[in-house]
């Protein structure tokens, strides 16, 4: 009987070694050699490279609030610890400078490094698979010739030992990114080409897909699943459904849609948190034609299963109680003393300045975190050379949090609004949560100087 | 090209289907398992937090210097404490809401908390937190003693180009109210040690050209290419006017460039800061708040008829328009 103990450890151990050689060889099947030859000196190349890059949005995590572009460093919080962005600029001594193009292929489609260890799927390679490599080698062109190489050693992960691990990583790999093609729902170009779009490059479904245990996405494509893009939380934001349903992008329509990624804004609301800084680094830079491609595909997906593709008609009570001082709740009360001024009695904000709240499906998704993280912390919409000011939403983190928690119920369950409530301790573990968030470009305020407006897209 | 230096696809089936799947799950359930407790039973979760409440400290009238106490800034859920809370928050919402509830006296598209940001609540955005103790007193514009109603109908003649309400009415009454209980009973001869307006160079010469700049930049957005304003969809002020016939009259303090600038450079824009009941104020150097604020002051205004008596003791300022 002692002896199944020692027989289970051996075993084990025996099983870890095996796991550990095959995970070291496991990276190889996925990398390939170079097959074309990319001259990176070609200025219409480097040029191309330049907006692929912008469409798959290296900047937003290969960049640190005040550090230098593409240098990296930018950490991304897990429950064991923080991991961090690397340098993608062309310095050879800390950078990507000495990759081959295969190299560069390898890591940004494979997730497989120069030395043949895997990245962690913190960089979106399950979404950038689908990229065809002539676009890869623009990309390469753009980064090896275009992009000022920038000496800034990467900074090691907080994981734990054995959680640091780099070769059971392999194994997720083989689990959860297997190799596949870009295959088209239709046969129509703008469909298509907004499908890639979203799929690929625009790696939508990094925050927008919910994650299965193993933190994969639990569908890459439409086709995977109807749950594709429906939507998740990252970061203290609900990234929320953009599929059909109601609390999704139901209520709108492929112009609003078309202005929220060119503008970061539509008439009744604005992009915040880290939409906001997708707009500004990544999509106001999107020709007109992909913008639309993307919308237009978007508006295609059906509800997502179980939740309502409309909701039931609400009629408005509010809007004419705050008009009368009838404030018949505490939330009422403060909703007049520290919102209304902008948001207004109607709920309705006040066009391309102050989102609406009333109708606002980013306001009344049935996860509320998103409202409670810009009501404690603030943000400001992305900046962009459409409308001269950006503004923002103050924090109001000297809320006590029984008061935030009565607000956030009040303007999600007001005017024609309705969700889900919140309690007091939902409030207390997002503080705690934002406690250790880093700060990002949208948390503080905008550039106002008359120069600043020369910034964004041309 | 795939590099296979052994049959390793092969391999990896066979072992990935026999052992490691089993493996991996156990790792990442044990790693999952782990994180979760580490997430609710590592960090306990902290006790819910009390409001943060602004406080500035009292001073005695005559003696600046001598701390006496603290004043705490009420939110507007404590009035439901007081016996004439009713009256408190009508007064408020007057304050707030003045051009819609009381077309009558006022001409211009304005509130009193236009000027008075954040129902007049914020140090250097023009408060009404002492208010309530500072008059009746001399003033030098008018040259008599002033008490606080005819510091309120002050307002609705000039800033807000409008009528003066009955010292008795129930509407003047209200406002009274709401900012005696803003002076949270502040003894008489005490005032919370903040500053109503703050600090420009007064010897700036103001830069009109450059105002105009500043103004189409920074100011347009909300308040209009030509100074019109902007209205909400029911039609009621958001950002008022700040010239035309719907605008402060020339007998506002508004229509005055320092006074403007000081207004313009702690208080606007609003909605640009992550901080403060606003998010405003504090993107214009004093040149740039004197020089935005000669360029909207001196637009076309309405004329002020009681002009004639002001500053009747000499000592006008020199930004006075008339």
């Amino acid at each position: 009987m002692k002896k199944w103990p020692l027989i289970i450890i051996i075993a084990a151990i025996i099983g870890l070694v095996v796991a550990f050689i095959i995970g070291k060889l496991l990276p190889n099947m996925r990398t390939s050699s170079n097959d074309i030859e990319v001259n990176i000196t070609d200025p219409a190349l480097i040029k191309q490279g330049e907006y692929i890059a912008r469409t798959a949005d290296c900047i937003a995590c290969h960049t640190t609030l005040d550090g230098e572009t593409y240098a990296g460093g930018l950490p991304m919080l897990t429950p064991l610890g923080a991991i961090y962005s690397t340098n993608i600029t062309p310095d050879q001594e800390t950078g990507i400078g000495n990759y081959s193009f295969a190299d560069f292929k390898n890591a940004v489609k494979h997730g497989v490094r120069s030395d043949n260890k895997a990245l962690y799927p913190a960089m979106p390679y399950p979404s950038y698979q689908l990229m065809p490599e002539e676009d890869l080698a623009a990309m390469y062109a753009f980064f090896m010739s275009d992009v000022t190489a920038v000496k800034q050693a990467n900074l090691k992960s907080e994981l734990p030992p054995i959680a640091n691990w780099r070769w059971p990583l392999a194994y997720w790999q083989v689990l959860f990114d297997r190799k596949r093609d870009f295959v088209p729902e239709t046969d129509d170009a703008l469909l298509t080409r907004g499908q890639y779009l979203v799929e690929g490059p625009g790696h939508c479904g990094s925050c927008h897909t919910g994650r299965g245990i193993g933190f994969q996405e639990i569908a890459l494509s439409n086709a995977d699943s109807n749950k594709y893009l429906s939507g998740a939380i990252i970061d203290g934001w609900r990234a929320k459904s953009i599929r059909g349903e109601h609390r999704g992008l139901g209520t709108w329509t492929v112009a609003e849609l078309n202005d929220f990624f060119k503008t970061g804004r539509t008439d009744t609301t604005a992009a915040f948190g880290a939409m906001a800084e997708v707009v500004e680094h990544s999509t106001q830079y999107m020709t007109d034609y992909d913008i639309n491609a993307m919308s237009s595909y978007l508006k295609t997906l059906t509800p997502a299963p179980n939740k309502e593709a409309t909701l039931p008609a609400k009629k408005d009570i509010t809007t004419q109680k705050l008009l009368d001082g009838d404030y018949d709740s505490r939330g009422s009360i403060l909703y007049a003393e520290y919102c209304q001024i902008c948001h207004r009695v109607d709920g309705k904000g006040v066009a391309r300045i102050f989102p609406a709240l009333d109708g606002n499906s980013a306001v009344y998704s049935n996860n509320a975190d998103s409202v409670l993280q810009i009501t404690l912390s603030g943000g400001r919409m992305p900046e962009t050379p459409h409308d001269r000011m950006a503004f923002t939403m103050p924090e109001f983190s000297n809320l006590s949090d029984a008061d935030v928690a009565e607000v956030v119920n009040y303007v999600r369950n007001s005017w024609t609004n309705q969700a889900p409530e919140i309690d007091v301790n939902d409030v207390v573990k997002m503080r705690a949560f934002l406690a250790k968030k880093p700060k990002t470009s949208t948390d503080i305020a905008p550039d106002l100087s008359i120069d600043a407006q020369t910034k964004g897209a041309k | 090209m795939k590099k296979s230096p052994l049959n390793l696809p092969t391999i990896a089936r066979v072992i990935s289907q026999k052992m490691t799947i089993g493996n991996l799950t156990t790792a990442i359930l044990t790693a999952s398992a782990l994180s979760i407790a580490a997430i609710s039973s590592g960090c306990s979760q902290p006790e819910p937090i009390e409001q943060n409440a602004p406080e500035y400290g009292l001073v005695t009238t005559d003696d600046a210097n001598e701390d006496i106490g603290t004043y705490v800034l009420p939110q507007d859920t404590a009035i439901l404490d007081e016996p004439n809370a009713d009256e408190i928050f009508y007064g408020k919402r007057l304050l707030n809401e003045t051009k819609r509830l009381l077309p009558e006296h006022v001409g211009a598209q304005m509130n009193c908390n236009s000027c008075h940001i954040s129902q007049g609540k914020i140090p250097l955005g023009d408060p009404y937190i002492n208010s309530y103790n500072f008059y009746p007193r001399v003033m030098p514009r008018s040259g008599k003693e002033v008490d606080l109603t005819k510091r309120i109908n002050g307002c609705f003649q000039r800033s807000m180009n409008g009528k003066p309400l009955k010292p008795e009415s129930p509407e003047m009454l209200a406002m009274l109210a709401y900012m005696k209980w803003l002076s949270q009973n502040t003894p008489k001869e005490q005032k919370v040690d903040i500053q109503n307006t703050g600090k420009v160079d007064e010897s700036l010469t103001p830069d009109p050209v450059r105002g105009e700049q500043i103004y189409k930049a920074q100011c347009a957005t909300c308040h209009g290419d030509n100074g019109e304003g902007i209205k909400d969809s029911r039609g009621d002020i958001v950002f008022p006017p700040l010239w035309g016939d719907e605008s402060f009259n020339i007998g506002a303090g508004m229509a005055r460039t320092y006074k403007a600038a000081a207004f313009v450079k702690y208080n606007m824009p609003m909605g640009i800061q992550t901080k403060g009941l606003w998010g405003h104020g504090n993107v214009l150097s004093d040149q740039d708040a004197v020089d935005v604020a000669h360029f909207f002051t001196h637009q076309p205004r309405p004329d002020f008829a009681g002009k004639v008596n002001d500053w009747p003791n000499g000592k006008k300022p020199k930004d006075a328009r008339y």
